[in-house]
């Protein structure tokens, strides 16, 4: 079964090839070719909603592109396939990229309304053009012929088709697994994690839906061949909505979801069909009705779509611990014990009329552990967020090592050496604790897209594994690293956040209340990894309302009010201030 | 996963056929949802009457839905030659989605004959009369009036393009000027601001491309908009809806259509008159309405057509080959003149549109109800 | 094109852009207080309309039953909830029953008096409360359960509830189109452009409504609890508001408000059981461009994209959707520019 578990992918491509050449009823062929083509569609879906959270509704257009651009070049022009396929894949491409940098900036639930509106209006655009037939379309393609072969509508197309379907499968999971597979993976989360370590959420979430698109238009390619006509209606909002069905119902957390929903829903739809209308003597909508209470249902209590029922009996792979010979990855030079690392001289921020912190002004020095302390709504929280550039500045500058930072971006901040964890741990549930913690080598890693999908970059992805024990062993997580991340309880939960942070070879951690919800025993075994870092040499700055561990931990602590400076000094002298005192307790009197 | 499939499949599929080699299969594909339900309801209730038998032969009527899709329609097309092994198909009823199953039936070298007007093929028959055969008969009409302009106004489908290819030289040849030309799509709620640009344009008549629940809309746009001129509606409009959606706004509009739904107003030497009156009745009994649709009358133009075919082919060959399609395919290209409800048909294999430029009736509407015009 | 013809248009696009606005607002009051996309809002304008089509015709609407099938439904669903978690008789027919009441009197009512003559306001007012009614229903079916889900998930659960409804309407309805009588036939002349009277009709209404839903649910008590429900479902709880009765309430009034849209449109165009999708459509990317939070937002964008369709429909009128759904495009950009990172949605 473990064997079988390794070489599933070329199992897969065996079966393939098997059914390409087993006699099948030629119904059932183009069932399956048809199958093909959706899930082809689907597997860009996938990695857009899915793996990455962007829903989209406007993969049926991009299908339309390729459609259209094949028939007309093989009509008007005569091209060949191939010809046919590189300039579909690049128009659809280039547009994917134009409208991606246009819409993908929205959040949450306007990139949804936003695939739906551009998708009808290339619907409509499609369908009223002259040139493209208007709503009748272009029609008399050739079938397939790929290098004087020709290739049919049969099983012959099949086996392209599926092949096709099969070389993108294995690409995407190759690019999931790697440095750039993480950083897609965690788009999901939200951009605050990702940009705080280093990723471009922007750039990736342009890539992935370009490739999405590339896929919808290598199935429209193949459905022009196959249907050997083009017509606007398969590429409208009922067909965008159809193929996110499919998604949903295979399962969009995997690429096998896509498969697999693409056939349940295909062979559904063409059973009831044929089924309904003689069960109930008439016929007409009720595939509609019964495929619209499907997808409520699905979700009311099957979310993960049927996947994961297969994926619980298939069970999980574990993951080979392969990188005993992996080379280190390149370290940062480290200040030398006193330095100034972080500088941070009286820097604002209002919103609106609302002054959350004003002017606050302090320094980190190196192998310091400063602690920042203040009564709730003292601005502790902006304040860190201004240092790691995760909100904007309304006046002051932060000097890191030396270097001006203030204005600059989240992740050109974290690429410096400044990185730092969460007040509500911010992790990709669904990996494991090593990949969570890998996330934290993207700053210092290289590795691309297409390097991912060629394999290229596997040197440096032992590199970034082997870093990633190296530093769960330091926080004391060695023994959980294949652990899926949602399971470990909330104190492992921060100290994976503190190894992942620790990934990027930083020298300055911010740690946003790393005690919050901790237990006693937790609590001890924060202290020992934080006296054990400090130790090392490593700068930390602690945002932190457990005044013990404050006390114990730091040797230099800020206090902050009302978003103002209040004082600074060692433990001792700030626990005598008696302006601290009234800023905790109220004035005595 | 896949195998497991395949093989629940093959038992469905072991189960389900029910074909035997001597029966006559006949796929038919219909809009029964979409926009194009409205007609392909009423002709799938026709269908129905289709006799259990041809000639002691048993006959199979399979009834799939394209949903307006024309990709649908080619994968229901597929279907029926693939799997059911049809020997004749009966479709669609819209233009792109016959459209899209002609080449399919020709690959297969069974014939279809299409509820739509569409491309004309080897192998693909046309029922509804050609735009030409109808607008030739608006011509004569438009020139009898003295129309010096005409404003078209018509869906931006292939139902409207086709009336437009054909009326433009036949305008351009009787001197009449086209002077706009405005289109809509089915699903459009309002066409206002194109009445407003042809009212603007003032001409003399108004052609308006449209069918069913939708033709009276233009019409009442343009008379909301103050146009006083003549109107004019194509035979796809040729059904009650146009008076009890368009109301008083449709009261002397002009329109050709087949001669299938007006039964008894015929004139008595019109040879479709006892045909029109049989699919009366049949319509009556299958779906309970006087509300003759047209579309219905091509249905029944399809039993006919095969009763008439059937009996010549199956004395070649039998059911279920290709001998028999092929032999049906030469049935219909030589059995010659054959009366049905919309007019008189005449393929050949040079023509497998068959109308005469005589075949369309204009009417006109007369309180509430259509007239016919001597 | 002259000042009338420009008129003309302006008068055209605007009816047609309070229709939108009408469907806008609803959209807006949806998600401002559930989260729920609420895609099927077009969907209630067909039933409304056509209901009052079929009440014309002297037949019972297909509405009647879809309605008693969706009570019937909640009920199951009610005692099924009742039962598992153990309850007395009592407790289980309050349940069941409590949801069947409205919708089966409504229909009742229906049933009886559709083959008489009925005056046009008693047969508005029955097809404004049988559509009405479904509302409150469709909550409790598809979304009361998924309350907590985000707004992704339940934009999902939108798209499949329409297309239930839509397949539903075909069923129910048939695939034949139907124009109702104006409500009001005067025609009126501004300088020298005629209005008829159900376009004044349907802007006094609109704007009334728009007046109500922005005082409603900006200044009284009712209304700011329902907004709270949205922005914090446990805190809204824990302060004594039900948010099942906030979802069923805001689901009541989007209805009624897509009912009346449907009755107010009726007569200016032909209503196919498909027809209301591509109007909520519209009345939704208003509401989307005015950011899914401001009434008086959606009213103007509502009426730009009324007046916009319009004008592109006079120039160009094949490109006509394009150019309305193209137009999405800048302002969602201008839009997201404005767009922070402080609320994450997850």
């Amino acid at each position: 079964m473990g064997l079988l578990r390794r070489y599933y992918l070329w199992l897969v491509l065996a079966a393939i090839v098997l059914f390409a050449t087993l006699p099948i009823p030629a119904f059932w062929v183009a069932q399956l070719n048809y199958i093909g083509l959706f899930a082809l569609t689907c597997l860009g879906l996938v990695l857009l909603t899915g793996v990455a959270g962007l829903t989209s509704f406007g993969q049926a257009a991009f299908v339309g592109i390729g459609a259209y651009t094949t028939a007309w070049c093989a009509l008007n022009l005569g091209w060949p396939p191939t010809l046919t396929l590189l300039l579909g894949v690049t128009l659809t491409g280039f547009s994917a990229w134009v409208i991606g940098r246009i819409t993908l900036r929205l959040s949450g639930h306007y990139l949804p309304l936003a695939t739906i509106a551009w998708g009808l209006s290339l619907y409509y655009l499609m369908g009223n053009l002259e040139a493209l037939g208007k709503y009748d379309g272009l029609i008399g393609l050739n079938s397939l012929t790929l290098f004087g072969h020709e290739i049919g509508q049969g099983q012959g197309f099949f086996m392209v088709s599926w092949g096709l379907l099969w070389v993108a499968t294995v690409a995407l999971t190759f690019l999931l697994n790697s440095r750039p597979g993480r950083a897609i993976r965690s788009l999901k989360e939200g951009r605050q994690m990702a940009e705080a370590m280093g990723v471009d959420t922007f750039g990736y979430k342009v890539t992935i839906f370009v490739i999405a698109a590339v896929l919808a238009s290598v199935a429209g390619w193949l459905m022009a061949y196959y249907q050997r006509a083009v017509n606007p209606s398969a590429f409208g909002l009922k067909w965008g909505i159809e193929y996110l069905f499919m998604v949903v119902v295979g399962g969009a957390g995997s690429l096998w979801g896509a498969w697999l929903g693409a056939g349940v829903v295909r062979v559904l739809d063409e059973q009831l069909q044929t089924w309904l209308p003689q069960l109930l003597g008439m016929s007409g909508s009720f595939e509609s009705i019964i495929f619209g209470v499907m997808l409520v249902l699905m979700l009311k209590y099957r979310p993960d779509g049927l996947w994961s029922w297969v994926q619980q009996g298939i069970g999980k792979t574990e993951r080979v611990c392969n990188w005993d010979d992996a080379k280190a990855l390149a370290q940062r030079p480290k200040p030398a014990v006193g330095d100034v690392v972080l500088d941070v001289q009286k820097i604002s921020k209002n919103f609106g009329g609302l002054v959350a912190v004003n002017g606050i002004s302090f320094q980190v020095r190196a192998g310091q552990i400063v602690g920042l302390i203040g009564p709730n709504g003292a601005g502790k929280s902006t304040t860190f967020n201004l240092i790691t550039g995760t909100l904007p500045l309304s006046s002051g500058e932060v000097y890191f090592g030396g270097q001006p930072v203030h204005g600059l971006h989240a992740r050109d901040i974290a690429k410096r050496g400044l990185m730092r964890t969460f007040q509500h741990v911010k992790m990709i549930p669904e990996m494991s604790v090593l990949d969570n913690v890998a996330i934290g080598a993207h700053a210092r890693s290289q590795g691309e897209v297409f390097g991912a999908i060629l394999r290229r970059n596997r040197g440096e992805e032992k590199s970034i594994m082997a870093e990633a024990e190296r530093q769960l062993k330091r926080v004391g997580l060695g023994d959980w690293m294949h652990e899926q991340a949602a399971n470990l309880p909330m104190g492992q939960q921060r100290l994976m956040e503190i190894a992942r942070a620790l990934c990027a070879d930083p020298t300055l951690l911010l740690l946003d209340e790393p005690a919050a919800g901790l237990r006693y025993l937790e609590k001890q075994e924060l202290i020992h990894v934080l006296r054990q870092l400090q130790s090392e040499g490593m700068s930390i700055l602690l945002v932190e309302h457990d005044m013990d561990l404050v006390m114990d931990v730091c040797e230099s602590i800020v206090v902050m009010e009302f978003g103002t400076y209040l004082t600074q000094g060692r433990p001792d002298q700030v626990q005598a201030d008696p302006k601290v005192r009234a800023a905790y307790l109220g004035t005595e009197h | 996963m896949k195998l497991k499939q395949t093989l629940v499949a093959f038992a469905t599929f072991g189960a389900v056929s029910t074909a035997a080699w001597a029966d006559i299969n006949i796929g038919v594909n219909l809009s029964l949802t979409g926009g194009g339900a409205a007609l392909g309801l009423p002709m799938q209730s026709m269908i129905k009457t289709f006799p259990q038998s041809i000639a002691g032969e048993k006959v199979n009527v399979i009834i799939l839905d394209d949903a307006s899709d024309p990709g649908k329609a080619a994968q229901n097309a597929r279907r029926f030659v693939n799997q059911d092994k049809v020997d004749v198909i009966f479709g669609a009823n819209l233009t792109p989605t016959t459209m899209a199953i002609g080449p399919i039936a020709t690959e297969a070298k069974t014939v279809q004959i299409s509820g739509a007007p569409g491309k004309d093929g080897e192998f693909v028959f046309i029922l509804p009369q050609g735009f030409n055969v109808m607008a030739h008969a608006m011509m004569q009409h438009l020139k009898a009036k003295g129309v010096k302009t005409l404003g078209f106004i018509g869906y931006s489908d292939g139902y409207g393009e086709g009336w437009l290819k054909a009326m433009e030289p036949m305008l351009k040849e009787a001197n009449i000027k086209l002077v706009g030309v405005e289109r809509f799509a089915r699903t459009d709620t309002s066409v206002t601001p194109q009445a407003l640009k042809l009212v603007s344009a003032n001409p003399d008549a108004v052609l308006v491309v449209a069918s069913g629940s939708i033709a009276p809309m233009p019409e009442i746009a343009l008379r909301d908009r103050g146009y006083k001129g003549l109107t004019y509606q194509t035979h796809g409009a040729a059904s009650p809806d146009l008076m009890r959606i368009g109301g008083k706004a449709v009261e002397g509009t002009f329109l050709v259509s087949g001669p299938a739904i007006f039964a008894d107003k015929l004139p008595d030497g019109h040879p479709s008159k006892p045909v029109s009156i049989d699919f009366a009745k049949k319509f009556k009994e299958a779906t309970g309405s006087d509300k003759l649709s047209p579309f219905a009358g091509h249905a029944y133009d399809f039993i006919v057509v095969m009763e008439k075919a059937v009996p010549i082919a199956l004395k070649k060959a039998k059911p279920g080959t290709e001998s028999f399609r092929l032999a049906l395919l030469d049935a219909l290209n030589t059995m010659g003149r054959t009366v049905i409800s919309h007019g008189v048909m005449n393929w050949s294999a040079s023509d497998h549109w068959g109308y005469t430029n005589e075949t369309g009736v204009m009417v006109v509407v007369k309180n509430g109800s259509f007239e016919v015009l001597k | 094109m002259d000042i009338t013809i420009a008129g003309m248009l302006a008068v055209d696009g605007l009816t047609n852009g309070a229709i939108y606005a009408l469907l806008g607002l609803a959209t807006v009051m949806v998600f401002v207080v559930t989260r729920v996309i609420f895609i099927p809002q077009g969907e209630f304008v067909a039933f409304g309309a056509l209901t009052l089509a079929m009440f014309i015709d002297h037949k019972v609407p297909g509405t009647v039953w879809l309605l008693l099938i969706m009570a019937f439904a909640v009920a199951l669903q009610e005692g099924i909830g009742v039962l598992r978690s153990g309850a007395t008789v009592k407790q289980f027919l309050k349940c069941t029953v409590k949801p069947l009441l409205i919708p089966v009197i409504t229909a009742g009512f229906s049933i009886w008096l559709a083959p008489y003559d009925l005056p046009m306001w008693s047969m508005v007012s029955l097809s404004l409360a049988l559509v009405t009614a479904m509302g409150p229903l469709l909550y409790r079916l598809a979304y009361q359960s998924l309350e907590s889900a985000t707004p992704l998930v339940l934009l999902i659960v939108s798209v499949g509830v329409h297309f239930a409804l839509t397949g539903l309407a075909l069923l129910f309805f048939g695939p034949e189109g139907f124009r109702n009588p104006a409500f009001w036939d005067e025609r009126l002349q501004i300088g020298a452009v005629p209005i008829n009277g159900q376009a004044v009709i349907i802007f006094v209404t609109a704007l009334l409504f728009i007046l109500a839903l922005w005082y409603f649910f900006g200044n009284t008590l009712f209304g700011k609890a329902l907004r709270a429900t949205a922005v914090n479902r446990n805190g809204a709880r824990l302060m004594g508001i039900s948010t099942h009765t906030a979802g069923q309430l805001t689901f009541t009034l989007a209805a009624f408000i897509g009912a009346l849209s449907g009755l107010l449109i009726g007569p200016t165009t032909t209503i196919l059981y498909d027809s209301g999708f591509l109007i909520g459509l519209k009345g939704f990317v208003a509401a989307v461009i005015a950011g899914l939070a401001s009434y008086p937002g959606a009213l103007v964008v509502a009426l730009g994209v009324g007046l916009v369709e319009a004008f592109s429909a006079f120039w160009a009128s094949a490109f006509k959707e394009v150019i309305v759904f193209a137009l999405i495009l800048p302002a969602l950009w201008l839009r997201s520019r404005h767009v922070t990172d402080d609320e994450e949605e997850h």
